[in-house]
C-alpha cells in the first residue's frame, strides 16, 4: 500500500517538474489530487479495511496528498516568477514616444468670458434673462425714455426690418421686457447680441453686451458701485477698481460712464489705455423714474440701478486680443488658443 | 433629560396636549427626542381580591388563590409568602403584558393558574420584590391599577444643549415655558423649622480645595426613619426614569430632577471624626463606590472625606461606606458646586457617568446649592421625619455676583428686523427672570439671574428674545425670482462642453446672411427657412437678411481655414436663427450646427489616420441626444436636399423632426467652393425643449443576478433594418432580454447579393432568479424561430 502511494507521488513529481505553464499545472493538480484522481480513488478503499487500520491509512493518504500539494505550490511560484521576468523583457517602452491624444477643442473666447460673467452674477443671486434680437421701437427706444427725435433712431445708426421693427441696439430691451412681466424684486443680467450700423476696426455691426438690472426697495447708488466693483475684481483681479464719470443716458438718472483701471498697466499708462491709465467699460446709472412710471412700477416705493458692459471688450482685455475683427474671423489657429 | 407632564404641571398651569407641548419646546430650542405614555401597561392590571387561599398539594411554597377580579373568580397560583385571604392585590389576567413578559394560562405542578398576582417590581413601580403588592382594603375590585394609582402620565425625553444646565430640572423647563406661554411660574413654598441643637455641635466642615469646590452647604437631620417613599414620590421618579430606593435617597433625586442640581446624603454614623473634609485625593487613594466598584484616585480628583477616609468622589458618586441604609437615623445633607472641568476629567478618566456628574459637568450655579439644600431638608422632614439641626455649614469663599448686561434695542432691530418696542423686549427677558436694572437711551441694563451663567453678552440676550419671539415669526422680505430658463441655459452649455471634449472648436458668426445661400443649399421655396427677416438698411447685399440657418456661415469658416492649410476641421456654432413671416417681430430659435471634415483623429504613430464617415457623425449625435435625456429617437431618410442622396438622416423625436445629419452633397459643397468631404449635423435646441421636460434620474435597483451573454449570428436580406430586427428579438421576452448589441456586419461575395451577415451579442438577466442554460437555450430557439418567420434568416 505504501508502495502504491510512493508510485503516485513519484509520477506526480516527474510530471509536475516537466510542466512550464499555469494552465497545465491546474490540469495536473486535478489529475493527481482532484476529486476523481487516483489518490482519491485509493482513499475509497478505506471502507473495506478493518476499523482499527483506518486512521493510519487515512493519515498516510493525506500525507501523500500534502506532499503533492507542496510540489504543485512550489512549481506554481517558479512558473509565475519566470512569466513575470518574461513580461519585463518583452514590454519595452520608449518613454519619450507620444501618447494617444484626444484632440483638444475650444470654446470661443467670447463664450468663455460670457460664461464667466454669467457665473459671477449667478453666484450673487442674479437670474439670466433673454430677449429677442429683433425688437420693436417701443422696447428699444420709447420704454427706455429715448426722445422721438433722438439720433440713435436714425437709419444710419440702427438696422431696421420694418418701420418700427429693428435689431436691438442694446440689451436694455430685455430689462423692459422683464419689468413688464415680473414685479420687483428683480435682479437680472441680460447678456446678448446687439447691432449697430457701423463697421470699422474698432466697431463691429454685431457685438455682445451684458446689462444688469436690480429693482427693489432700498436699492442705492452705493449698491450699484459695490456690485460693479465686486464684479470687476472677480473678473480682472483684486487690483481693479472703477470710477464713474457723469454722463447722459435717457433711461438712467443720474447716469455715468464707467472707467476701470487699465488691466494692462494697472493705471501706469500704456498703449492700450492710451497713456491715461483708465479704460472705458460701459454705462451705468439709477433707473429713471420715468421708466418705472411707463412700466407701472411704483417709482416712490422702488428704486433700481442698471449698467451695461461690452462682452467682446472684456474678452479682448482678458485675453489681450489686439483686433476686434479676429473675434469673428473664426480662424482655428486663433480659436484653439483658448 | 426626561420630564413628566404631570410633574411639570405643579410649576406651571399648562393646558397643552403632548403634541402641542412638543412643538412649543422644539421651537423654543429644547428638542424633544421622544414622547412616552406612562401607565399604559398598568391599565391591563386589575385590582383583585383574594377570596380564598389554600396550599398547593404538591408544593409547599405555592398557594392556590381564588381571585375575584370584579367579574368572576379565577384560580391563580401564587408563590409569595405575604399573600393572604381578603387582601386586595394587583392582578394581571391572562393576555396582559408586562414589559416583555406575556401572561399566559399555565399549569404549575398540576394546578392551573389564570393570571398572576404581581409584585411592585413586576409592575415596574419599585424595586420591591419581597412579596406581592398589597393594596388598601378600600381599593375598588375590578378597577384598573393605572387609574387607581393615578399613574398615567406622559414623559418627554429632551435634548438639552450644553449651554443650558438650568434646563436640567423641571423648574428650568417650566420657567422657559412660562416665559414662552406668558403663564406664571409656581415655585414650591419653602420653610424650615429646626430644633435647638446647632449643627456646629455635631459636625465640622473643612474646604481644603476651594478652587475645585466653589460652594459646600451641609445640613443635618437627626432621627429620620428610612423606609419606602410615599406613592406620589415614587410615581414622580418613575415617570422620569429613576428607580425609587428609599425615602431619603428618593428625595435627593427628586430635588435634583426638580431644580437640576444634584445632592447627596451621608449616614452621620459613618463619619469618623464627625467631620466633612473637601479635599484632593491622595495618590492611589481608593474608594468603594455605590456602584460596587472600587476606584483608584489621583491627586487631581476631588473627594468628600471624613477624618480618615473618602466618602464620595465629589459630584460623581457616593461611597458605599457612608450611604443611607434602613438603619440610618442621622443624616448629613450635602449640596455643593464643583469645578465643571475637573468633574468632567475625573468622570472621563474613571469612566463613571451619573445623573450627578452629567449635571456638574455643565457648570451649575453656586446659588442653587442653598436652594436645593433647603428644599431637600424640607421634604425629608415632611416624609422621613426627624429634627433639623439649627443652621448650615456653608463654605462659599467667593460668592457668585449678579452679572449686568446691556442691551441696545436698536441692535435688536438691526439684527432681527423685528419691530417690537422696548416694553415688549423687557417683557420677554423678565419672563426669563432677568431684572431690568437701569434704563438709558437705547440701553437697557439687565441683571442676569444666577442660574443663567450662559448669558454674558448683548448677543446672548438677543438670542433669548428671538427664541421667545419665535424664529419663524420673523418676517422675511426676499422673494425668489423665476426669470431664468435654466433648462435651456444649462443644456446649451452642456452641448458646447461635450463638443469641446470631442475636439470641436466653437465659431461665432454675425447674424447677417446672404439670401443667395438659401438657393445654394437647395432650400425649397415653401420651407420655413425662406421666411426671413430682411434688413431695410443692410451693410451690403450679402448681409441683407437675418440668418435662418447656420450652415452658410460655418461653410465660409471652413473654406477660410482650409485655405490656411487646416484640412482637419471640427467646428460648431450654437446660436440664434430667425424666421419672420406674419409675426411682427421674428421667431428666434437656438440652433446647433456641427461640421466635420478630414481625418477623425490626429496622427498617431501606432495607427493609420481614418477618414470621417457617417457612423462617426451618428455616434456624436447619439451621445449628444443621450446627454439631453432624449430616448426613443428615430432616424429616417432626410428630407433635406443638401445631403448626398441616401447619406442623410432626419432625427425624429415624438413625431417631430428635431434635427438632421449626414454627408453634404459634394455638388452643394462645390457651390461653397468646398472640395473636401463634409459631414454636418444640426439640432434645433428650442424644438427639443418644447418637447422635453427636465427629468432627474431616479434610482433603479441594481440586478442581483449576473447577466448571461450569448452570441447570435445569421444572414439576412438588406431590406430588413437593424431597428426592426432588434424589435423582433426584444419582443420575444422583453423582461429577460436586457440588451441586443450589434457587434459585426459582414458583406462579401460569399454571401448572396442583397444579403448581409449580422452578429449580435444578447444580454439576458432576471430580477428574480439565476437563469439556467436550459431556459436560455429555449429562449434562443424562440428568438430564432421568430426571426425565421418574419425575416427568413439563415443561421450561420
Ligand atoms: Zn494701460
Amino acid at each position: 500500500m505504501k508502495e502504491e502511494l510512493n508510485k503516485i507521488l513519484e509520477s506526480a513529481k516527474s510530471e509536475i517538474d516537466k510542466t512550464g505553464s499555469i494552465h497545465e499545472l491546474q490540469q495536473l493538480k486535478s489529475r493527481f489530487i482532484g476529486k476523481k484522481s487516483g489518490l482519491m480513488n485509493f482513499m475509497k478503499q478505506i471502507s473495506s479495511l478493518p476499523k482499527e487500520e483506518r486512521p493510519a491509512f487515512g493519515q498516510l493518504v493525506n500525507e501523500t496528498k500534502q506532499q503533492i500539494t507542496n510540489i504543485i505550490l512550489k512549481c506554481e511560484a517558479a512558473i509565475k516568477e519566470s512569466d513575470y521576468k518574461k513580461t519585463l523583457k518583452s514590454e519595452f517602452i520608449d518613454l519619450t514616444m507620444p501618447g494617444r491624444k484626444h484632440e483638444k477643442g475650444s470654446l470661443h473666447p467670447i463664450t468663455l468670458v460670457w460664461r464667466e460673467i454669467e457665473d459671477i452674477f449667478i453666484s450673487m443671486g442674479f437670474d439670466v434673462a433673454e430677449g429677442p434680437d429683433v425688437e420693436d421701437e417701443f422696447h428699444n427706444f420709447d420704454a427706455l425714455n429715448t426722445p422721438p427725435d433722438h439720433p440713435a433712431r436714425n437709419l444710419s445708426d440702427t438696422f431696421y426690418i420694418e418701420n418700427d421693427v429693428l435689431l436691438r441696439a442694446q440689451t436694455s430691451t430685455v430689462q423692459v421686457r422683464v419689468m413688464e412681466k415680473h414685479k420687483p424684486p428683480i435682479k437680472i443680467i441680460s447678456p446678448g447680441r446687439c447691432y449697430r450700423n457701423e463697421n470699422d476696426a474698432s466697431h463691429s455691426p454685431a457685438f455682445h453686451q451684458v446689462e444688469a438690472l436690480v429693482v427693489d426697495e432700498d436699492v442705492t447708488f452705493a449698491d450699484l458701485r459695490d456690485i460693479l466693483n465686486i464684479f470687476l475684481k472677480k473678473m480682472f483681479g483684486e487690483d481693479i477698481s472703477s470710477r464713474f464719470r457723469p454722463h447722459f443716458f435717457p433711461f438712467t438718472e443720474p447716469s455715468a460712464e464707467i472707467d476701470i483701471i487699465c488691466v494692462n498697466c494697472l493705471g501706469k499708462g500704456c498703449n492700450i489705455c492710451k497713456g491715461s491709465g483708465w479704460l472705458e467699460m460701459g454705462g451705468a446709472g439709477m433707473v429713471d423714474p420715468n421708466v418705472f412710471d411707463m412700466l407701472e412700477i411704483d417709482s416712490e416705493k422702488y428704486t433700481g440701478y442698471a449698467f451695461g458692459l461690452g462682452i467682446d471688450r472684456i474678452a479682448m482685455l482678458k485675453f489681450k486680443i489686439p483686433d476686434m475683427r479676429m473675434l469673428f474671423a473664426n480662424d482655428v489657429r486663433f480659436l484653439k488658443q483658448f | 433629560m426626561r420630564i413628566s407632564y404631570n410633574w411639570l404641571k405643579q410649576y406651571i398651569n399648562i393646558n397643552l396636549n403632548s403634541k402641542e407641548l412638543e412643538e412649543k419646546l422644539t421651537f423654543s430650542g429644547i428638542e424633544v427626542e421622544s414622547i412616552d405614555k406612562i401607565g399604559e401597561e398598568l391599565k391591563q392590571v386589575i385590582i383583585g381580591k383574594i377570596v380564598e387561599k389554600t396550599s398547593h398539594p404538591q408544593a409547599d411554597k405555592l398557594s392556590i388563590c381564588r381571585v375575584d377580579d370584579g367579574n368572576e373568580i379565577k384560580q391563580v397560583i401564587c408563590g409569595a409568602p405575604n399573600c393572604a385571604k381578603n387582601q386586595k392585590i394587583a392582578f394581571a389576567p391572562v393576555g396582559s403584558k408586562l414589559g416583555e413578559f406575556k401572561i399566559k394560562k399555565v399549569k404549575l405542578r398540576g394546578e392551573e393558574s389564570y393570571g398572576m398576582i404581581c409584585s411592585e417590581q413586576e409592575l415596574g413601580i419599585s424595586d420591591n420584590h419581597d412579596g406581592i403588592m398589597i393594596l388598601p382594603d378600600d381599593a375598588p375590585t375590578g378597577k384598573d391599577l393605572a387609574s387607581y394609582l393615578n399613574l398615567t402620565d406622559t414623559s418627554f425625553e429632551l435634548e438639552i444643549t450644553p449651554n443650558r444646565p438650568d434646563l436640567l430640572g423641571m423648574v428650568g423647563v417650566a420657567r422657559d415655558l412660562s416665559a414662552l406661554l406668558k403663564l406664571p411660574l409656581n415655585l414650591p413654598e419653602m420653610s424650615l423649622k429646626s430644633g435647638k441643637k446647632k449643627i456646629e455641635e455635631a459636625l465640622a466642615l473643612e474646604n481644603e480645595a476651594p478652587e475645585l469646590c466653589s460652594r459646600y452647604v451641609a445640613r443635618m437631620i437627626e432621627g429620620v426613619t428610612i423606609c419606602e417613599s410615599p406613592q406620589w414620590l415614587k410615581k414622580r421618579l418613575l415617570a422620569v426614569g429613576l428607580r425609587p430606593i428609599n425615602n431619603v435617597v428618593d428625595i435627593t433625586n427628586f430635588v435634583m430632577m426638580e431644580f437640576g442640581h444634584p445632592l447627596h446624603a451621608f449616614d452621620y454614623q459613618d463619619l469618623e471624626g464627625k467631620k466633612i473634609i473637601v479635599r484632593r485625593a491622595t495618590k492611589k487613594e481608593k474608594i468603594p463606590a455605590l456602584d460596587e466598584e472600587t476606584y483608584t484616585l489621583e491627586q487631581s480628583d476631588l473627594v468628600i472625606a471624613d477624618a480618615s477616609k473618602p466618602i464620595a468622589i465629589a459630584g460623581i458618586i457616593g461611597g458605599v461606606n457612608s450611604h443611607i441604609t434602613s438603619q440610618t437615623t442621622n443624616i448629613v445633607l450635602e449640596a455643593a458646586n464643583f469645578n465643571y472641568a475637573n468633574i468632567r476629567r475625573t468622570s472621563r478618566r474613571l469612566k463613571i457617568s451619573t445623573d450627578s456628574s452629567y449635571r456638574f459637568e455643565r457648570n451649575l450655579s453656586d446659588e442653587t446649592a442653598e436652594i436645593v439644600s433647603k428644599r431637600a431638608a424640607q421634604l425629608i422632614l415632611e416624609i422621613a421625619g426627624g429634627t433639623l439641626l439649627q443652621g448650615t455649614l456653608d463654605s462659599y469663599p467667593d460668592p457668585q455676583k449678579a452679572n449686568i448686561v446691556a442691551l441696545r434695542p436698536s441692535r435688536v432691530k438691526k439684527l432681527l428686523t423685528i419691530k417690537e418696542d422696548d416694553t415688549t423686549l423687557i417683557n420677554y427677558l423678565e419672563g426669563l427672570e432677568l431684572r431690568l436694572h437701569k434704563q438709558e437711551k437705547d440701553k437697557l441694563f439687565f441683571e442676569i439671574p444666577f442660574f443663567r451663567k450662559d448669558l454674558t453678552r448683548e448677543i446672548d440676550l438677543i438670542e433669548e428674545i428671538i427664541r421667545l419671539h419665535g424664529y419663524n415669526n420673523v418676517e422675511t422680505f426676499h422673494k425668489s425670482q423665476n426669470i431664468m430658463n435654466k433648462l435651456s441655459f444649462y443644456a446649451r452649455r452642456k452641448l458646447q462642453d461635450i463638443l469641446v471634449s470631442y475636439g470641436f472648436c466653437e465659431v461665432i458668426n454675425w447674424s447677417f446672411a446672404d439670401p443667395k445661400d438659401l438657393d445654394s443649399l437647395n432650400i425649397p421655396e415653401s420651407d420655413e427657412r425662406r421666411n426671413v427677416a430682411k434688413i431695410i438698411n443692410p451693410l451690403g447685399n450679402d448681409f441683407a437678411i437675418m440668418r435662418s440657418t447656420l450652415l452658410p456661415g460655418i461653410f465660409k469658416n471652413t473654406l477660410l481655414n482650409i485655405s490656411h492649410g487646416q484640412k482637419e476641421l471640427k467646428l460648431f456654432e450654437l446660436n440664434k436663427v430667425f424666421f419672420r413671416k406674419d409675426e411682427k417681430l421674428a421667431t428666434e430659435k437656438y440652433n446647433l450646427t456641427v461640421l466635420l471634415t478630414g481625418n477623425l483623429n490626429p496622427t498617431f504613430w501606432k495607427e493609420k489616420p481614418k477618414e470621417i464617415d457617417f457612423y462617426d457623425v451618428k455616434g456624436i449625435v447619439e451621445e449628444l441626444l443621450t446627454s439631453l435625456d432624449l430616448e426613443d429617437v428615430d432616424y429616417i431618410a432626410s428630407k433635406e436636399n443638401y445631403f448626398q442622396p441616401g447619406s442623410g438622416a432626419d432625427i425624429i423625436f415624438r413625431k417631430n423632426c428635431i434635427g438632421n445629419f449626414g454627408k453634404l452633397d459634394p455638388k452643394i459643397a462645390q457651390t461653397f467652393s468646398l472640395e473636401q468631404i463634409i459631414f454636418i449635423f444640426e439640432l434645433s435646441i428650442d424644438d427639443i425643449f418644447s418637447l422635453q421636460e427636465k427629468r432627474y434620474p431616479t434610482y433603479k435597483s441594481i440586478a442581483k443576478f449576473p447577466p448571461v451573454l450569448r452570441d447570435l449570428s445569421f444572414v439576412i436580406s438588406k431590406e430588413f433594418l437593424l431597428k426592426d430586427i432588434k424589435n423582433i428579438i426584444f419582443k420575444t421576452n422583453p423582461k429577460i432580454i436586457k440588451n441586443v448589441v450589434l457587434f459585426d456586419e459582414f458583406i462579401s461575395d460569399k454571401i448572396k447579393e442583397g444579403y448581409r451577415s449580422l452578429t449580435f451579442s444578447l444580454v439576458f438577466s432576471s430580477e428574480t432568479k439565476t437563469l439556467t442554460d436550459e431556459f436560455i437555450n429555449n429562449l434562443l430557439k424562440t428568438i430564432i424561430a421568430n426571426l425565421e418567420k418574419s425575416c427568413k434568416i439563415e443561421m450561420r
